[in-house]
């Protein structure tokens, strides 16, 4: 029998630069997701965590943050690619958290304002997801020239981008919906 | 045979809560007295999950 609860899938954006597209991505994400019965989300904006930076890893865990991914079924991360890597800011809001990933489903929306559409800052965080415990799905969301997928005031200028998007939560939700029931029902011992 | 652990308990629905997942860590403070297994290099701690509200709980092994 399937588990009737609602799934919480928050979506974290992963950059606070200044004038950053990847918000635009992350919303229309989080819109999408919202569309779906039975799911709950909301967008986590790592720029909102007032993460002190003498310090990290858990010893500098914010309650709301961490509340938010103890609660979760799984994670959506939506990441520009700068330099060919996450930035720091993203991976110091992660670390802060451990235990609350454990055998969670996580897909990674990548932005870049080139055509590669974030594929090399995802792969950077394959392993960093591994290691914190979550379960990585095979469909990705890659908005190439970014500047080009939004208008300036954030709308989406390319609707093609609305199917491979539901792919990708289709492929999320199962994952988040299968693990759950992993977490729930199947002991380790 | 290997001792049985007592099955943790969801504070909030009491009930037995699942055990999911043993993650190995590598404490760089110094750890409680004895808790570090000695053919793995750190200890164990154990993640639980409650099968009604789906609530997760830890402790070391």
């Amino acid at each position: 029998m399937e588990n009737s609860r609602t799934l919480f899938i928050p979506v974290i954006l992963g950059t606070t630069r200044m004038g950053r597209m990847s918000l635009h991505a992350a919303r229309l994400v989080t819109g999408e997701l919202s569309k779906r019965n039975g799911v709950e989300t909301e967008l986590v904006d790592i720029a909102n965590l007032p993460l002190p930076t003498n310090d990290a890893g858990e010893a500098i865990k914010h309650a709301d943050f961490s509340f938010k991914v103890s609660k979760s079924d799984a994670l959506v991360i939506v990441s520009p690619e700068y330099n060919h890597g996450y930035s720091g800011l993203l991976k110091h809001a992660l670390d802060s958290c451990l235990k609350e990933y454990i055998h969670k489903a996580v897909g990674i929306v990548g932005v870049s304002a080139g055509p590669f559409g974030g594929a090399r800052v995802i792969e950077n965080l394959l392993p960093v997801m591994r290691e914190l415990g979550l379960v990585t799905i095979f469909w990705d969301v890659n908005f190439s020239n970014v500047q080009k997928a939004f208008s300036a005031k954030g709308d989406l200028a390319d609707e093609s981008y609305i199917r491979r998007i539901d792919k990708f939560l289709k492929e999320l939700i199962w994952m988040a919906k299968t693990l759950r029931h992993g977490r729930e029902q199947i002991s380790l011992d | 045979m290997a001792e049985t652990k007592r099955k943790m308990t969801c504070p909030d629905c009491r009930v037995e809560m699942n055990h999911h997942c043993d993650k190995l860590v590598y404490a760089t403070d110094v750890p409680p007295a004895g808790a570090i297994d000695p053919n793995l290099g750190g200890f164990i701690e154990e993640f639980h999950t409650c099968p009604k509200c789906g609530s997760g709980a830890s402790r070391h092994a």
